[in-house]
Order: C-alpha cells, then structure tokens, then sequence
C-alpha cells in the first residue's frame, strides 16, 4: 500500500517522482502520443496538434497565473508576440526553425517584462484589467505596424523544416509539437520542485508574509512573467508554424478567455490539470459534434451558430465547473485515485 | 478650432454611453466587491430582449426606456440569484470567471436568437440638429448625454443621502460590521444587480438610438473598462467622470493621431495611470494585514 511522502534528502525532494509506476505511465502515455499519427489521420492529426500546442500554452499559462497566482487576461496578446517573432524571424531573417521557435519565446519574455513591472504595484482585479490592456496594446500595434507585419493581410511562413520535420507535412507538425510539448512539461514540472517554484506558491498564498520569509517579491515576479510568457510565445510561435498564416484576428480576446478555461476546467495550479483542460476543451467541440451526431441531430442552426454554439457550450461549462468542480478535472482525478488507493477503507 | 469642439463633443457623447456602463461596474463592485466582466453583455442581451417586448406592443421611445429599466433590474436579479450568489465564500477568480462565462454564453445567446444584422431604432429625435456654436449635435446625442448625467447624479444622490445606499456603502466597507446592524447584505448585493442591469439596459437603448443594435455592441464593455478603473471602481461619480475623459481621449486621439487609437487610447491612460496611482484617481486605497 501506498502511504504518504516521507521525503528525506532534498534531492528526494527535487526528483520529479519517487515512484516508478508513475515513470511507467509517463512512459507509456508518450509511447502512445508518438504512435497516435499511425491511428489517425486528416482532421483528427490536426486536432491532436492543436492538443498539444495548447497544452504548452496552457502550461505556460499556469506558471504564472495557477503558480505565482497573478491573473493574466493578456495571454493572447503573448501567443501573438511569439507567433509573429517566429514568423518574422523566419520569413525576413530566414534563420533555421530550431532557432526561431525558442527566440521567439525570449523575446516574448523579454517583452513581457514590460508588463510584468506595473505588475509589481497592482494585485488581482487591477493586475488582470493591466495585462488585458497590453493585449489589446499589442494587437493594436500589429495591426497598424503593416511595414513590417503585413497589418490586415496577415503573415505568410514558407514551409521550412524543424529537426527535418517539415511543417506543412501534417505528421511532421504533430511530432514538433510533441517534441516541444513533452520538454515543456518536464521543465516546468522540475521547475515547480525548485527554490523558483516554492518561492511562486509561497507568494501566490500571501505575498507579504513570502516578504518576510526572505522571498524578493520583485525577483520572482518577474522571473515568474518572464518564465510564463517564454512558455507562451513558444506556443504561439507553434501556432504560427501549424496555421502557416497568421493575422492579427488569430489572436482575439477569446484565445485568452479561452485559455483561462482550460486552466479553470484543469485545475488551477496544477500541470497536469494544464495538460488535461488543454486537451477537454480542444476536443469539446469535436465530442459535442460526435454527441449530436449521435443522436441523429444535424439541424441547420446547429450549422449555421457553429463558433456561436461552441462559445455557450464553454461559457456553461467554464460556469459549471467552477460550481460544482472548483478543483477542475484534476480534483476528479485526486479524489478517485485517493478512494480506490485505500480502498475499502475509504470513505 | 472647430474640429477640436467637435472631436470633445463626440468624446463626450460616446464617454456618456462609457459612462453608464461604468457606473454599473461600480455599483456592482461598491458592494459586493466583484467587477462583472459580463456588464457589456448583459447591456446587450437586455436591450435586445426590450426590443423585442418594445416591437411586440409597438412601444414609442420612453416606454422602450422603460421596459428596458424593468428587463435590465429583473435580468440583474435573476443572474445575482442563479450565478453569483452560489459563488459566496469563492476566491475571486473564480467568481469573476464566472461572470466571464456568464458574458460569453450571452454573447453567443443573442446572434442565435436574434441573428447577426444591425438595426438602428426610428426615432423622431434623430432628425433634429443642434448648434452650439461651431458643434453640431443630434437630439438623440443630446438624449443620451442628458439621461447620462441625470443618472449619474442620481447614482452620487442614492449613495450619499438614502438610507438603502448607505447601507450599501457600510457593507461595502466592513460586511460583518453591517450584518451586525442589521443589514440584510445578502438582499443589497441582488439589488446593487438589479441597479447595475437596469442601467445597463439605459446605456443599451442609448447606444441602439446613437449608434444601432449589433451582436457586437458587448465591445463598449471593454471600452467602459478603463473608465471605470481610471476613475476606482468603487466610485460611481468617479468611474462616470473616468468615462468622459476616456471618451475625449479617445475621440482625440483618434482625430488628431491615428485611425484605431479610439479602442486602445483608454487602456494606454489606464496602464500610465495604474503606474502612479493603483487604486485608481478616485479608488480608496486597501490596506492588508498579514
């Protein structure tokens, strides 16, 4: 029987795991992501991409907003930064992809520092309403930079290779993005377990008594932007490699909304509640489909409302799950495994 | 000289409709502590739902008013019953997230039921054109800038002299306090609902009457944002005040600097005055014990 952690050494308490059936499972969940594109094919390939890149922005997302516990409405406006960084430093610059992808998400760090510094003063309503104005900011300038961002006609990438994976190749897209995926979650994963990670938590419960613990509240905000919008840009810059097309619509205030859902229905603070909310909502679409198909119902508002119907079923669900769930799927998770684990003794 | 007059005018005209958004935000978070994300939504959803009540029994202007004020307060009521008061005791995120779902769901509610095409209402004041020296102004501008202040003058009244907006500022600041006097908080924070949607749906036959209906309209909610904060969200006379100078600063900086500026020059103001005051110009400052 499995019993509760007595952590010994602080490399113990560094490890990602202390228990090998948990590395089985990893291991076989990635065995089954690599085999995935000999499953499926088309339109399913293209929605299991979009899984995994949400997943690193969500991830990423979760760094600062579940961690540090500084809301973000602005993530959009980072996806965009990264997206066009990567584009452009592709189509203008014509560097390999291996090293646009993870300058783009410096750059967004870098660029985010910017909002990270009034993020020192303000707190939570203040903060949110901050960085939902540098997003809309950002658009803006897009829009209207056309000599270099193409403005209204949007930003086209050549089709160019990553580790000789090529991009328009609909395989070749999911791999990347699995790559990039597998080694976001492993960083962020030791991350949490680092003195970075303790210090977030500890001033995302109070930060004035993280203060008095010795945390510089200064430092690890900002680190915590910085790591977060990195994240976040890598994301964006992977959306823009999948769309091959980007505009500066891609990026509306929805994408943020929408990726403060998937950590909402996850479980905040969590990564793999990140990993699971990323991959609900993608997929509710396509279950909500296969669910009215189910029942023989195609009708023509159906068809007509489809981005209309999508957005109340979130909205519902965004309010559902924070009434009857507020711990999100990965609460399910916990409280399941924690009753079959000590079974029948559980309650 | 004359452009700058008209360019304020303008400001001021779409800084009222800012304006009545905002007071709503304020009302709402004066007493209850939470900022409705979904203000511009609820504006939208009320005033199509007044509409179609308004066609049904072919309704003039006032009365549209009207039934938009009793819509807005019954909407109000029954989203404080049904989303928000489950919420109590919730960490604020998760209740502002749920007014952010409550404003996508009515969002894509309304181009369901209503469909996607704009329609301006047929008002006799439209046709009306007044001078002010070098401004031009239409009867319906004058309208909305007039209830604008009519009620923010009303919402600075009922918070300062009645007994039931007293109340309200007493549990704002200290909830238990309240409750221990006597206050029922738990009906002021459906009514502060109530107040908030009912003018909302003001700012909504305001804006169909200037402008026109459209699924899209919800977007003077964000543009209401930085009004709010500038002017402290726990302030109804500020957040209105807030309003008119983002209108001006919008409508100026689009006519003197660039095309677009109208929907981000708030948000720049806010982020710069966010900078130097966090509470806003006319927020009160919130101390925190460890």
């Amino acid at each position: 029987m499995r019993t509760g952690h007595a952590v010994e050494t602080y490399g113990r308490l560094l490890a990602l795991t202390t228990n090998p059936i948990t590395w089985a499972w990893a291991g076989a969940l990635v065995a089954a992501l690599v085999a995935l594109p000999w499953a499926v094919s088309g339109h399913l390939l293209v929605v299991s991409t979009t899984v995994l890149i949400a997943t690193v922005g969500v991830v990423g997302l979760n760094v600062l907003t579940g961690t540090t516990g500084l809301i973000s409405l602005g993530q959009s406006g980072f996806l965009a930064i990264g997206g066009y960084a990567c584009g452009l430093l592709i189509r203008d610059l014509s560097l390999p992809t291996e090293l646009a992808v993870p300058l783009a998400g410096l750059i967004t760090g870098t660029l985010s520092l910017l909002i990270g510094v009034p993020s020192l003063r303000l707190k939570g309503l203040y903060l949110a309403i901050t960085t939902l104005a540098a997003s809309l900011i950002v658009i803006h300038i897009i829009l209207y930079a056309e000599p270099l961002t193409g403005g209204p006609f949007g930003l086209r990438i050549p089709d160019v290779s990553f580790l000789g994976l090529r991009i328009a190749d609909g395989r070749g897209m999911y791999y990347i993005a699995l790559i990039v995926a597998v080694l976001t979650v492993v960083f962020v994963n030791n991350l949490m377990r680092s003195r970075s990670g303790r210090a977030w938590i500890a001033l995302r419960d109070h930060d004035i008594a993280a203060k008095s613990m010795g945390i510089d509240l200064v430092r690890y905000k900002l680190l915590s932007f910085f790591v977060s919008s990195s994240i976040v840009g890598v994301a964006g810059a992977l959306m823009a490699l999948q769309l091959r097309f980007i505009t500066a619509d891609v990026f509306g205030l929805f994408l943020s909304i929408e990726a403060l859902a998937m950590l909402l229905v996850g479980g905040v603070g969590s990564v793999a509640g990140a990993i699971l909310g990323a991959a609900f909502i993608v997929l509710l679409p396509e279950i909500a489909r296969g669910l009215l198909a189910l029942v023989g119902w195609t009708g023509e508002t159906g068809s007509a409302h489809v981005f209309e119907i999508r957005a109340v079923v979130t909205g519902v669900l965004i309010i559902v799950m924070l009434r009857i769930e507020p711990d999100g799927l990965i609460g399910i998770w916990r409280r399941t495994k924690r009753y079959w684990l000590q079974w029948p003794l559980s309650v | 000289m004359d452009y700058f007059a008209n360019l304020v005018a303008s400001g001021l005209i779409f800084g009222s409709l800012y304006g009545l958004i905002a007071i709503g935000f304020a009302v709402i978070y004066k007493t209850t502590g939470v900022v409705n994300f979904a203000q511009g939504e609820v504006m939208m959803f009320v005033l199509y739902f007044s509409w179609m009540v308004g066609t049904f029994v072919a309704a003039p202007l006032w009365l549209l008013l009207l039934i938009a004020i009793v819509v807005g307060g019954a909407f109000g009521a029954l989203l404080e019953r049904v989303f928000i008061r489950p919420m109590i005791g919730q960490s604020q995120f998760s209740i502002i997230m749920t007014t952010v779902g409550v404003a996508i769901v009515l969002r894509g509610l309304v181009p369901i039921f209503w469909g996607v095409e704009s329609e301006p209402i047929d008002a006799p004041l439209k046709s009306q054109l007044y001078e002010f020296g070098p401004v031009m102004m239409l009867g319906d501008q004058i309208f909305a800038l007039a209830l604008f202040v009519a009620i923010s003058a009303a919402a600075w009244a009922f918070f300062r002299f009645s007994r039931v907006g007293v109340a309200m500022r007493a549990a704002a600041h200290d909830e238990t306090a309240a409750l221990l006097m006597g206050i029922n908080v738990r009906r002021l924070q459906g009514l502060s609902w109530m107040i908030a949607s009912a003018v909302s749906g003001v700012a909504g036959v305001c804006y169909a009457l200037i402008v026109a209906r459209a699924p899209d309209m919800w977007q003077i909610g964000f543009q209401a944002f930085p009004a709010a904060i500038l002017g402290g969200l726990d302030s109804p006379l500020g957040s209105a005040f807030g309003a008119v100078v983002v209108g001006i600063a919008a409508s100026l900086s689009e006519g003197y600097i660039g095309y677009g500026l109208k929907e981000i020059s708030g948000f720049v103001i806010i982020i710069a005055v966010l900078m130097v005051r966090p509470y806003g110009l006319f927020g009160e400052k919130e101390l925190e014990r460890v």
